[in-house]
């Protein structure tokens, strides 16, 4: 059974041409795609599931796990959902933003298959490291911060995921290689270029990674004496925050394509949304610093110019694409006669039935609402002091990655089932009410983590707040937003579940997919120019967006000047 | 303008952009300028930075400059009063070393952190306020000095913020402004 999804029907050179998309696909890009897909949902069940309970302990009142318990699952959660879910999709998407868009046959696609053997010996390595983990040990969670000791397995099995991913990587570069040597003048299509950017962000925070963990492995198996808590720190970030940008880029990309491919978009002005991708490459890294923002050991000067990725060229980037995005959608519409001319009418007639359009756009606005802002406002070096270690850190990257990437990601699958595995969707009701209930109760969830941090303090990695032993204070004060974060994450992860029931489902019981083009893309486009066609309707929604910005900003700065004095 | 999906052909580099896209990029370069100069601006005129000079220190070395301090200082019901300006507080797993430490409101103190073991975090809330809470980190090798200055008289609870084991959750501190 599962051979049999893998495979696919090809002419005799390999090739089989999409009627959706019209891309020409090569069997040695498709198969290694499918696995790694495939492998990404396995993580996503597994990181879910550790959700559940670790959302049900630190929903007190119900306090499902013992602390031991509680941070052997919030590991799993973390590993399982911010890694491996996030990587192995991200190396799908390398496969498909390179080779399937460029219709080339993937070069190296052994080294696919070794890259993909070596990660996932490594990640149950990492999961076996983290379930047998014991005094003195400590759980890893997802930092793992040194001199605090984790199994040493742990450490092993997080070089050897690099070493694989890295591998995994290959075949997508040497693809663009052949392409630039065959092609010198052609330019690659935006989709390509977004994944190669991303696949060069990878590769720096997988360097990262490994001058983090090689010499920490031998620091815990007694080679090294000694390791520096800052240097770790330091060290550590770049695949740490790294990675995250990864998950920023990929998204981006997928933004990208699945608006076209769903809805019609366009891009409106390839440079535009190129230079944005540039100053990713740039600029996205420095974010590393954010996490730094309340050390002792690097200065204000340093800290301030890398949090704001060097005079906030990564938000410019961020801003651009948070335009370009639905601007394309708006002008491709337009383009395309769909309606009307009135300000939103391009947005009020989207497939907003079609999961992959659904999810694609959900991402983008609670990513920039909820994610976004929230991100700058941390990333400021005096307002990440009330919020750093707080519940309000992960309600900021539940509303990066959670209804951000891992909706997007979501949206993705839907159509790799339809497009790849070339499976109609079973219970296509349900997958259609999926993406919202996903987003609405991811966003309250992230909501409630956020105000439990920023307005009663309640720490991050803590699964008893309510109740301290030795001291009457406690933080019971918040109980009700920890009820809220305990219902919605409870009901994310049902929705969660609902999205695994529907693609697994229709792997294994869905009829042959037939070759429907969705309606816009079948539309004759008309031959004015894009620039032709209104966007009011973005850059009305963009100052919407703006203003809320500035409106958290400013509150928030209010909050800090009330604060005791503190700093040279 | 064309699809994601296709190369542009042509030398796309010269097509035109539009004004309405030109205007946002204009607006977001603008706010991005505004976001980077505010906190560059409260670096030198704010009241709240989370700045100070850090020295390199052994745990031993500040453990024992902690254990001076406590020596000196002055013993109450309700926690140590600091002989001068300068209080320090020794983490380590799972307590507060110099912790409750009793201080004067509206008096400037230097603040010394580090850590004995692995890393903390040194979470600070204001008892039955909302939204009045800061957090450092703690790092064994590094003494911190930031110079604080509480406005307001009442008891500010110190909590562990970074998780540093299993029995992160019980290490608590006060301190007490009068």
């Amino acid at each position: 059974m599962a051979i049999g999804l893998l495979e696919g029907s090809y002419g005799p050179d390999g090739f089989r041409t999409c009627e959706v998309t019209g891309l020409k696909i090569h069997r040695s890009a498709e198969v290694p795609a499918k696995m790694f897909g495939l492998t990404a949902v396995v993580a996503l069940i597994l990181g879910g599931i550790a959700a559940l309970l670790v959302a049900l302990t630190r929903w007190e009142a119900v306090g499902l796990l013992q602390p031991t318990q509680f941070y052997k699952y919030l590991s799993l959660h973390a590993w399982n959902l911010l890694i491996f879910w996030m990587v192995f999709m991200e190396v799908a998407i390398l496969y498909v933003g390179g080779p399937m868009v460029l219709g080339r046959k993937m070069p190296g696609s052994k080294l696919a298959r070794l890259g993909w053997t070596v990660m996932v010996v490594s990640a149950v390595l990492i999961e076996y490291a983290i379930w047998t983990t014991t005094y003195p040990d400590q759980q890893p969670l997802l930092t793992s911060y040194a001199p605090l000791k984790s199994s040493p397995l742990f450490y092993l099995g997080v070089n050897t995921f690099i070493l694989g991913t890295v591998v995994s990587a290959l075949p997508f570069f040497a693809c663009i290689w052949q392409e630039k040597n065959e092609h010198p003048g052609r330019t690659l299509p935006l989709v390509s270029f977004g994944a190669f950017v991303t696949g060069i962000i990878a590769v720096e925070a997988l360097l990262g990674g490994l001058i983090t963990y090689v010499p920490t492995f031998l620091w815990r198996i007694g080679v090294v004496g000694h390791i520096d808590a800052s240097w770790y720190r330091q060290m550590y970030w770049i695949i740490g925050h790294g990675s995250q940008q990864i998950n920023l880029a990929a998204m981006i990309t997928v933004w990208y394509f699945m608006t076209h491919l769903t809805a019609g978009a366009e891009v409106v002005s390839e440079k535009v949304s190129r230079g944005a991708f540039i100053l990713y490459l740039f600029f996205i890294n420095l974010g590393a610093a954010h996490h730094l923002m309340a050390d002792p050991a690097v200065s204000a000067g340093w800290r301030m110019w890398n949090t704001s990725y060097a005079m906030y060229g990564a938000v410019l980037a961020s801003l651009i694409h948070a335009f370009a995005i639905p601007a394309g959608l708006e002008a491709g519409r337009r383009r395309r006669g769909l309606g009307g001319d009135s300000w939103f009418g391009w947005l009020k007639t989207a497939p907003w039935h079609d999961p992959g359009f659904s999810a694609t756009a959900l991402s983008i606005i609670l990513f920039g609402f909820l994610g976004g802002i929230t991100g700058v406002l941390m990333g400021q070096m005096q307002l990440n002091t009330m919020r750093h270690n707080t519940l309000a850190v992960p309600g900021h990257f539940h509303g990066t990655v959670a209804v951000g990437t891992t909706l997007a990601f979501m949206g993705l699958v839907y159509y790799v089932v339809r497009l790849l595995f070339r499976k109609e969707w079973v219970l296509d009701r349900l997958a259609r009410l999926q993406p919202y209930l996903y987003g609405i109760a991811m966003s309250i969830a992230a909501m409630a983590m956020m105000e439990a941090g920023i307005v009663y303090g309640v720490p991050r990695r803590d699964p008893i707040t309510t109740s301290i032993p030795g001291t009457s204070f406690s933080f019971s004060a918040a109980s009700p937003m920890l009820e809220v974060l305990g219902i919605a994450a409870s009901v994310a992860v049902l929705a969660g579940a609902i999205f695994v029931l529907v693609t697994v489902a229709s792997l294994l019981f869905g009829e042959e997919a037939e070759a429907r083009v969705p309606v816009p893309l079948a539309i004759e486009r008309s031959d004015r120019s894009v620039h032709g066609f209104s966007m009011r309707g973005t850059l009305a929604m963009g100052l919407f967006f703006l203003v809320v910005f500035a409106l958290f900003y400013g509150m928030d700065w209010m909050w800090l000047s009330r604060l005791w004095t503190f700093g040279t | 303008m064309s699809s994601p999906l296709k190369s542009p052909e042509g030398v796309w580099w010269n097509w035109g952009v539009s004004r309405l896209e030109r205007t946002w990029v204009g607006i977001a370069f603008v706010w991005c300028v505004i976001l980077f100069a505010w906190m560059l601006g409260w670096r030198e005129l704010g009241a709240q930075n989370p700045t100070g000079p850090t020295t390199r220190i052994s745990p031993d070395r500040y453990r024992a400059e902690v254990q001076a301090y406590e020596k000196e200082a002055r013993k109450t019901d309700d926690g140590i009063v600091p002989p001068g300006r300068d209080i320090y507080v020794g983490a380590q797993q799972w307590t507060w070393n110099g912790l409750p430490v009793v201080l004067q409101a509206g008096k400037e103190y230097r603040l010394h952190l580090s850590s004995y073991d692995v890393q903390h975090g040194f979470g600070l809330h204001r008892e039955a306020r909302m939204i009045e809470q800061f957090n450092l980190q703690v790092l064994p090798g590094y003494e911190w000095v930031v110079p604080i200055d509480f406005k307001h008289p009442g008891v500010y609870d110190v909590q562990c913020n970074e998780f540093c084991g299993v029995g992160h959750r019980t290490m608590h501190g006060q301190i007490i402004v009068k």
